[in-house]
């Protein structure tokens, strides 16, 4: 074999190898998609096309002499050849036009391509294969699931440990920090969808002592709720907050969220809503379905289990 | 007087060299600063929190491609027109003083124009537009200069003794009109200054085409000027150079006419390519791809046409850094030409879009094509109009070697980089969530931005040994009087 | 005929001409009209919003952020509904960019708010570890340019018809208006209005203390803008 061909070989496999190992070791990994297989056997077309095609002219460098005939004219002692065209190229030229003018006029228009449609059948069949496989993913799996979601939507604000990222967003390993507490008591809070809000301090009564709450036991209420329902304060809690969020903090359905820990439940009402509080504002998530909305409740709530 | 060779006046083409090392330097020194900020973004702030609006890879992206455009790709192609121009056509410039002053002020008002660039950009004045960012004052001012270069060619064309036009002319003239039609349509815009009856800053303006249309004119400039910027002139100069250089004469006419023609016909039609899956129609993307792999053929003729034309020739391939580099660029001509049409198809470019393996194909484009040519045209220019030898041949070899390291180095990391990040962008886990955020396909690329920038950072080391190299040959060994003919004269 | 031509420059010229611009008016033109059609839903842009985006594009957020949605599962997962054309009927310029260094923002207003953009465009990576993205510090300092803001909703007011204070209809059936201000100093009490929302949810001090004296930082206008984006 000749000595160029041998080194083209040599090229075009360390060239493939190296694409082959970056991609193949890649965390994207070719799967079933069409569309990543199409992708690198285009970058494998590329490379042995290229390679070669030009070690078939350097080939005529190394061994072919110029010959043909002159044309007259001449540019700064530029000639030119009046040789014919090479053949391969030629033809390939034609059939690539003919190729082009059947495709636009017959080909493309008969398969009535069009993209939305391919996108719909995709999102059908992800769909499809997925709606299925739901059903059974309860448990641990159901965890693991959530988990994936929030380390692809969540984590960018919650950070990889969902501790809020000192504070940029709320501490999911601990149900209720203090100052939200304190925030939603004193300034109340209603985007969660239940069918009356939670009234802000003039709105508290404290059954215990016959009056509205008063700074000193909201800071110890506060406390008490953030501290795992814990402590001084369960007699506030008791008088004040009991009456909705039940005598445990565990909450009512349609009433109030449980305070004492995190429930799918709750963090389902967060992803449909979004939430405004003393730490930011938590947007919404439409483009979650419903049981990735579960699968990250189940993970949240593990978290601070 | 009849038989007196002529006396061609490259005193404008050598202005025009001068502006393309130096913008050459400018523009690949900020394409290599970004290439490392995006591997090391801590960069950003490389002169310190007070002057970081001015360095962060934002404001200084637009300045590396404008730079590396409109300021050295564009003063090549001027450099070479006013060399070979007068050459192919057997006229001096010396011969009218028209001319000769049009031409000077083509040069003076075009530095003023890239003055004006580089401190609107890096104030941070731009219309977004890629490769379009410039606002109308500057637009005002290009076309001017362009009108002046058109004087120029057809001037020179009007008083020309060579009857019929060699094919680099064919290529001059396309990529003068193409790109004026292409930039007047594309900057469409109303000064919103005037417009308002004096409120807001003067230089502000909105474009005349909203949303889709906006897009759909923009990337028809923006392909096309890739074709009429990168691609037409640059065939122009391999036409010129690479036959002169070897001595051999072009092989084959038909060749070159079904390739030119083709060219023209073909490239208009592609801007789709830049377009798809986006809200522009299905029949215009479709179109776009399928004349992509049409384009493959016309683009692939021009080359095949010079490497046949050193059919035989090897021992001046192998001896002759020169030619190298004009061999090499035709290669990566072919290589990016074909690479383009497999990522304008549509199930590839789902992937390829977006991603950098575009800016992968992009470079091996500019770098081993674009640059490479200019360079090789520059060398061969240097020695008949500086009149000297070059300064030293093993220098261009090495640079050679550098250089073309360099440009593997970044196209093959970004290949990987693109690929590996259109997997990561597509990839559902078993649960049927998204596998990865962001930010993962972010950190995975580390590594290979770090080896592009490595491998851009070689290239601007060839290029600085490149200037030095011209900048020596000015003061080397003076040549004899006597016209040269073909292979330059080089020093060891 | 060839040989003809390489000896007539002129009509060589006019050859050229002809074979590159007839592809043009080909692919621009027949879907003009269609393609600038707003669809339901889409306003055009406030003073505020307007000044917000041209900070983004001063700063070339562009080099690295699409705004496009193409229609593929992953990307309606990862980022909302793929782009409608009439969406960007209000967008001059376009703003689809052609590199995703960063993510695409087309509807970022959806997923991400506006104390999370603060912290963010003072510090990427302080919020997303790993982040390549420069801080944009020196937003929180300058003045948005509410006046160009202005000009520029005249001029396409007049020039293009952009239905400023008109009813545009809305996706549940309802209408709502973009107010255009009658003069430059309506326009800054406007803009200062909008600005004092986004500023509510700021904890920058600075940028808080700016707003309340009347003047508009950068990044209020930017975030104003992001918001917009859904
Ligand atoms: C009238 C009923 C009612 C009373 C009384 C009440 N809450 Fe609430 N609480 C609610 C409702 C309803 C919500 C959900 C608000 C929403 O939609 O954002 C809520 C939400 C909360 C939250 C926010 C939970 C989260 O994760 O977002 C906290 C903390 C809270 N309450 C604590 C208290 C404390 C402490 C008290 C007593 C001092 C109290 N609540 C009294 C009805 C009440
Ligand atoms: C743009 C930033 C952002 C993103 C993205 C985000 N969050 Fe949040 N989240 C916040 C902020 C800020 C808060 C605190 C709100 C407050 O002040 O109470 C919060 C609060 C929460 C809470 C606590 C609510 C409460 O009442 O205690 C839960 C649960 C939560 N987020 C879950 C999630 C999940 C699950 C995801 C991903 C699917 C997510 N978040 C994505 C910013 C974000
Ligand atoms: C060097 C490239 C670069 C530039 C320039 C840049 N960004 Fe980013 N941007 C990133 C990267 C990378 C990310 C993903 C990591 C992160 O979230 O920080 C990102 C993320 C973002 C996000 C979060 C989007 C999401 O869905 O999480 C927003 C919003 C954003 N950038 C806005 C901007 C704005 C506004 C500008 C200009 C003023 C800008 N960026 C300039 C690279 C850049
Ligand atoms: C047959 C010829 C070619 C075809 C069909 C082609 C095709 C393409 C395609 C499909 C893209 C990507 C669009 C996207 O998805 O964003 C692209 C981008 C690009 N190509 Fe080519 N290409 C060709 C030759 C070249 C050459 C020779 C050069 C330069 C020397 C070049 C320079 C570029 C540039 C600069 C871009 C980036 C545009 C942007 O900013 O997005 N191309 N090309
Ligand atoms: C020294 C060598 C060079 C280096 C290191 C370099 C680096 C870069 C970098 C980092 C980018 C931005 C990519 C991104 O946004 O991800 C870029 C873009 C670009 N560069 Fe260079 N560059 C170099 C030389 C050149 C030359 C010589 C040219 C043209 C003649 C050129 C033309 C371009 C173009 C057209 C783009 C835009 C690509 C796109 O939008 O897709 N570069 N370059
Ligand atoms: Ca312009
Ligand atoms: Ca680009
Ligand atoms: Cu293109």
């Amino acid at each position: 074999m000749n000595k160029l061909t041998i080194w083209g070989i040599v090229i075009t496999i360390a060239m493939l190898g190296f694409t082959w190992m970056a991609v193949g070791g890649s965390k994207g990994g070719m799967g079933a998609d069409i569309v990543n297989q199409l992708a690198v056997a285009g970058a494998v077309v590329l490379v042995i096309v290229t390679v070669f095609v030009v070690i078939k002219y350097v080939r005529q460098m190394q061994n072919d002499t110029a010959s043909g005939q002159l044309a007259d004219e001449n540019w700064d002692g530029i000639g030119e050849y009046t040789n014919e065209l090479p053949f391969g190229w030629a033809v390939t030229f034609l059939l690539s036009m003919i190729w082009g003018m059947w495709y636009f006029m017959i080909g493309y228009p008969v398969n009535a391509y069009s993209q939305i449609g391919e996108y719909n059948e995709a999102v059908q069949a992800h769909d499809a294969r997925f709606s299925a496989q739901y059903a059974d993913i309860t448990g641990d799996r159901l965890i693991a699931m959530g988990e994936s979601v929030f380390l692809a939507e969540c984590k960018v604000c919650h950070g990889l440990q969902a501790d809020g990222i000192d504070g940029k967003a709320a501490d999911l390993n601990v149900r209720l920090e203090e100052k939200t507490v304190k925030h939603v008591v004193l300034n109340g809070s209603g985007s969660l969808g239940y069918a009356a809000p939670m009234p802000d301090r003039n709105g508290l009564f404290n059954m215990n002592t016959n009056n509205l709450i008063t700074d000193a036991e909201i800071a110890t209420v506060s406390k008490y709720v953030a501290n795992g329902m814990k402590g001084d304060g369960a007699d506030t809690f008791a008088g004040t907050c009991a009456a909705c969020h039940g005598a445990d903090g565990k909450g009512m359905a349609f009433v109030a969220p449980n305070v004492a820990e995190y429930t799918p439940e709750l963090v389902k009402l967060v992803l449909d809503h979004g939430k405004k509080g003393a730490i930011g504002v938590m947007p919404a998530f439409d483009r979650l379905n419903d049981k990735q909305k579960e699968a990250a409740g189940a993970y949240i709530s593990s978290l601070s289990k | 007087m009849e038989n007196r060779p002529l006396e061609y006046d490259y005193t404008v083409a050598k202005m025009f060299m001068f502006s393309t090392i130096i913008l050459g330097i400018v523009g690949m020194l900020v394409g290599v600063i970004l290439a490392f900020q995006l591997a090391f973004p801590g960069l950003n702030l490389m002169l310190g929190e007070g002057l970081a609006e001015y360095t962060a890879f934002g404001r200084l992206r637009p300045l590396h491609t404008d730079a590396v455009i409109f300021g050295f790709t564009l003063s090549g192609i001027f450099a070479t027109w006013y060399y070979v121009g007068q050459r192919v056509l057997k006229v001096s410039m010396a011969e009218s003083g028209f001319l000769m002053f049009i031409g000077k002020l083509h040069f003076w008002l075009y530095l003023v124009g890239v003055a004006a660039v580089v401190v609107s950009l890096l104030l941070g004045i731009t219309t977004s537009k890629e490769y379009a960012e410039f606002e109308w004052p500057i637009d005002i001012a290009i076309v001017i200069v362009w009108v002046l270069w058109g004087l120029g060619i057809f001037g020179l064309i009007g008083i020309r003794r060579e009857q019929s036009l060699y094919i680099s002319i064919w290529y001059y003239i396309a990529t003068f009109l193409g790109v004026a039609m292409l930039y007047v349509f594309n900057n469409m815009e109303i000064p919103t200054y005037f417009a308002s009856g004096g409120i807001g800053a003067w230089y502000h303006s909105v474009s005349m085409y909203s949303g889709t249309n906006d897009a759909l004119v923009q990337w028809w400039y923006g392909h096309n000027a890739v074709a009429f910027v990168f691609t037409v002139p640059i065939v122009a100069m391999i036409y010129y150079f690479l036959p002169k250089e070897s001595g051999q004469a072009v092989y084959s006419y038909k060749l070159s006419l079904l390739s030119f023609w083709g060219l023209m016909f073909v490239y208009l039609w592609a801007g789709g390519h830049h377009l798809l899956f986006s809200t522009v129609p299905d029949w215009l993307q479709t179109m776009g791809s399928v004349f992509s792999i049409v384009l493959i053929l016309p683009s692939w003729g021009s080359a095949i046409n010079m490497l046949l034309t050193m059919k035989g020739e090897w021992q001046q391939v192998a001896s002759s850094p020169l030619i190298k580099f004009m061999i090499l660029a035709s290669t990566f001509y072919m290589f990016s030409t074909l690479e383009g049409p497999i990522q304008a198809i549509k199930s590839v470019n789902a992937l390829a879009h977006f991603t950098d393996w575009i800016v992968g194909h992009v470079h091996d484009g500019v770098l081993g094509w674009v640059g490479f040519m200019i360079m090789a045209s520059l060398f061969h220019m240097a020695p008949r109009v500086f009149k000297r030898e070059i300064y030293s041949k093993s220098l261009m070899t090495t640079q050679f070697w550098i250089q073309t390291l360099g440009v593997v180095l970044y196209f093959t990391s970004m290949w990987i980089a693109g690929i590996t990040q259109g997997m990561m962008w597509r990839a559902h886990d078993e649960f049927g969530n998204l596998a990865y955020s962001f930010i993962d396909t972010v950190t995975v690329l580390h590594p290979y931005y770090t080896i592009r920038a490595v491998g851009g950072l070689l290239y601007l080391v060839g290029f600085f040994m490149f200037a030095y190299n011209i900048y020596k040959t000015m003061s080397a060994r003076r040549i004899e009087e006597n016209e040269l003919q073909t292979a330059s004269p080089m020093a060891a | 005929m060839f040989h003809w031509l390489e000896k007539r420059p002129f009509f060589f010229a006019v050859a050229v001409f002809v074979t590159i611009a007839f592809a043009g008016l080909i692919e621009i033109l027949p879907n003009f009209a269609q393609a600038s059609r707003p669809t339901i839903g889409t306003a055009p842009y406030s003073t505020l919003e307007l000044a917000g985006r041209h900070v983004y594009i001063k700063n070339s957020c562009n080099a690295c952020h699409s705004q496009l949605i193409r229609p593929f599962k992953a990307e309606t997962d990862r980022y909302g509904h793929y782009s409608l054309s009439g969406e960007y009927a209000y967008d001059r310029p376009f703003l689809w960019g052609s590199k995703r260094t960063g993510p695409d923002l087309m509807r970022v207003g959806n997923y991400r708010t506006t104390d999370w953009h603060e912290n963010h465009m003072w510090d990427p990576a302080g919020v997303v570890p790993g982040s390549i993205m420069p801080a944009y510090k020196w937003t929180f300092t300058n003045i948005a340019d509410v006046d160009t803001a202005y000009a520029e909703q005249i001029t396409i007011k007049n020039a293009f018809n952009v239905p400023y204070n008109k009813p545009i209809p809305m996706k549940d059936g309802s209408t709502t208006t973009v107010a255009l201000a009658d003069s430059l100093s309506g326009a800054h009490a406007s803009a200062l209005e909008e600005a004092k929302v986004v500023a509510a949810d700021m904890k920058n001090q600075n940028v808080k203390d700016a707003v309340a004296n009347g003047q508009i930082p950068e990044i209020v206008a930017l975030i104003a803008y992001m918001n917009s984006l859904k």
